[in-house]
């Protein structure tokens, strides 16, 4: 029986060996980190576009996660163009547009554009908890793949518990006047009730996880299996980044 | 007391009290034959779950002995012969999916793989739940989470299954399909439940605890029906016991 | 306070990732050090995810509304689990809303939890025998304070030295001191709510207090 855990998509991506994915992922980003030619931030972008396509997944997907980009690429973007470099493009008065700015934005910009989509769109092709597996059977010590776990597991639970609080809190009047330290100490209570309440979870879960022999054998089934065309898309990410990271540097030379 | 040959539990003169010194147990004596369903009533804080987590090894007693099918309870052992099903599924299942969270148990008890997926696959389908076997369990309703918690404990295949107030919570449907379940479940069961229909239902004897300590233990219809018994410790004589002058309208 | 994919150039994030190995590697032998390890992983895993949602709680601070961090209190409370949850709470943070980044993982970690540990240091020691409410709040907002500061430092730092723009020292000196100066109320914040709870589960349950 098959233990892979499938999404919605059966695109060549989502059928990969998470293992596989999860290494070709980390070598194309640090490699896509590593661009900084013009010529070889447009093959990125293609390249992103074209793993996109791949994947199957719809384009308002994306696009959603990219509603929100990051206030410090923002930041960055908007004042680079006119505190860095010497060659002036545009003078506005007591500021200027530099040419070398200008080019520095546009470069984060790309490369944050790509290595976020190529990392969205990689993740999402299996539950997270899936990854963490992954990791686990690479090597990722159990200490920390036990504990991934059972963050992933209990994360949605503890967040309902403190919707729940939330919601009773401002049933007996959280939002209305009283201003100031106040509010601080009914989110500090908030957070508070949750880590006590975290806590005796923790005991409870402990106690499930001892009667069912957590501890007793270390014999970590393998549920991965990898087959030639898991090699060969690992294969093809590494030679993509490989060449991507040669021509940086010979182009730079 | 003498070893009884055909003894699921054995509690010998058995105390315990918590370090801020709540929920104590005083001198619990009681022998589970095997084979029974033994019913565990008695109010909030009467030291059920406490006197449960002891006949499993997770706690330890200050006084007394346990024994599990004639062994020795030490707590340093997984002993998979017994299985405790807990109030909150929440607490119980802490795997990322339904499948995982019930192989988890067979897994840990050293057998072979195949095996390990035949007893899944049949805890699952016992309890009807084996299309949601790739579910992530925070997808999962109250009830469905219920009989998965019940899942993992069934895969165990234990001689012995401890349910802490199993009915809470539930709807009536998943309440009956419980019912149904729970006798056939393994060859002994212990119940603490407010629930006393199901105690009636389930249950060939039952015990009645409070504040830590067996108050009397018998027939379940005689005990509960005893409404004066019933009222002193908390509890109230069940609906069906109580003569219906009006005949009900059919 | 996370430095986002695509800013750093690739030596920094590889070495990034590699103090934060080398923290991790530290920090799970002192916990494999301990009786019996298991029995704490439950605890650190459901305070990180606690500490995870509430990450989400806003606090409105007009006109608008603040996130808590709270990596100071996280500090305290996992000792040396912290930095194993700091970097799971990235990697989810990462992977469930694309916040954070994961090439920068590993300088992410070290800007938040290399400052969680000294937190922890810093309240453990001072709250040594004297385990009163005053001392508890005192130590508790500095914890949750200075794990702010520190981030902060390490985050302008990183940042405005290893931007792919040359911008020289001026411009550079004055990006880290307004950075700097703009969080200074954060941090007042963070470290009055970190005091705030501190209190509260001396009150309530010390246990949770005592830390993992």
């Amino acid at each position: 029986m098959s233990c892979r855990v499938t999404q919605p998509g059966s695109s060549v991506l989502h059928r990969m060996d998470p293992r596989f994915r999860l290494v070709g992922l980390f070598v194309l980003i640090f490699a896509f980190s590593f661009v900084s030619d013009f010529r070889l931030l447009a093959a990125m972008l293609a390249f992103t576009l074209i793993l996109f396509f791949l994947s199957g997944l719809p384009a308002r997907f994306i696009l959603q996660k990219l509603k929100l980009p990051s206030l410090i690429i923002l930041v960055l973007v908007l004042v680079l163009p006119f505190v860095s470099g010497q060659n002036i493009l545009l003078d506005l008065g007591f500021i200027s547009l530099k040419q070398e700015g200008l080019y520095a934005s546009g470069l984060i910009a790309a490369r944050f554009l790509c290595i976020i989509t190529t990392v969205m769109i990689v993740l999402h092709t299996a539950p997270l908890l899936t990854h963490v597996q992954a990791m686990r059977a690479m090597g990722l010590p159990w200490i920390m793949a036990d504990m991934a776990l059972l963050v992933g597991r209990y994360l949605e639970v503890l967040g309902s518990d403190l919707k729940r609080m939330h919601t009773a809190m401002r049933l007996r009047g959280l939002n209305s006047s009283r201003p100031g330290l106040y509010v601080l100490r009914t989110r500090a209570w908030l957070c508070g009730s949750l880590l006590v309440r975290g806590l005796e979870r923790a005991d409870w879960v402990y106690r499930a996880m001892r009667l069912r022999g957590y501890g007793h054998s270390r014999a970590a089934t393998s549920q991965f299996r990898a087959t030639a065309l898991d090699m060969a898309g690992l294969a093809a990410a590494l030679m993509a980044a490989g060449t991507v990271m040669g021509l940086e540097i010979w182009l730079g030379l | 007391m003498n070893l009884q040959p055909s003894s699921a539990l054995e509690a010998e003169k058995v105390s315990f009290a918590y370090p801020d010194n709540g929920g104590a147990l005083h001198d619990i004596n009681l022998t589970i034959i095997r084979g029974e369903k033994v019913g565990i009533i008695g109010p909030n804080g009467a030291g059920k779950t406490t006197f449960f987590l002891l006949a499993c090894g997770i706690l330890r007693p200050v006084f007394g002995k346990i024994r599990l099918f004639q062994k020795p309870v030490t707590g340093r052992e997984f002993n998979p012969k017994a299985a405790l099903v807990f109030q909150r599924p929440d607490d119980q299942l802490f795997c990322p999916t339904v499948r995982e969270d019930v192989a988890f148990g067979p897994q840990n008890m050293g057998l072979e793989s195949k095996e390990v997926e035949k007893r899944t696959w049949k805890a699952l389908h016992d309890v009807d739940a084996a299309s949601l076997a790739e579910r992530p369990v925070h997808h999962l309703s109250e009830g469905e989470k219920k009989m998965v918690s019940i899942a993992t404990a069934l895969a165990m295949q234990p001689g012995l299954i401890i349910y802490d107030e199993p009915s809470a919570a539930l709807d009536i449907r998943t309440r009956r399909r419980l019912i149904n379940l729970m006798p056939g479940s393994a060859e002994t069961i212990m119940v603490a439940s407010h629930d006393l229909e199901l105690v009636l239902e389930v249950c060939t004897r039952v015990i009645l605890m409070d504040q830590g300590r067996i108050i009397t233990q018998g027939d379940p219809a005689r005990i509960m029906g005893d409404a004066e018994l019933m009222q002193a410790h908390g509890q109230e004589k069940p609906h069906s016991l109580i003569p219906h002058y009006f005949q009900h309208q059919h | 306070m996370h430095i986002p994919d695509g800013i750093l150039p690739l030596p920094v994030t590889l070495g990034g990732y590699a103090a934060c190995a080398a923290a991790v590697f530290f920090c799970l032998h002192r916990i494999n050090m301990r009786p019996d390890p298991q029995a704490d992983i439950p605890k650190a895993a459901l305070l990180t995810a606690a500490f995870f949602a509430a990450s989400l709680i806003h606090i409105p601070i007009p006109p608008a509304s603040v996130h808590l961090m709270l990596s100071g209190l996280l500090g305290v409370l996992l000792g040396f689990f912290a930095i194993p949850a700091i970097l799971i709470g990235l990697f989810f943070q990462a992977a469930m809303f694309g916040h954070g980044g994961l090439t920068t993982l590993g300088i992410n970690g070290v800007i938040i939890g290399f400052p969680a540990m000294a937190a922890h240091y810093m309240f453990r020691l001072g709250t040594l025998g004297q385990q009163g409410p005053k001392q508890t709040a005192a130590f508790a907002f500095l914890a949750g304070s200075l794990a702010i500061m520190l981030s902060v430092l390490l985050f302008s730092l990183l940042l405005v030295t290893a931007v792919p723009a040359d911008l020289g020292a001026a411009v550079e000196k004055t990006a880290i001191v307004m950075i700097i100066a703009a969080h200074v109320p954060l941090a007042l914040i963070e470290g009055a709510i970190t005091a705030m709870i501190a209190t509260f589960l001396l009150r309530v349950s010390p246990r949770v207090l005592h830390g993992v």
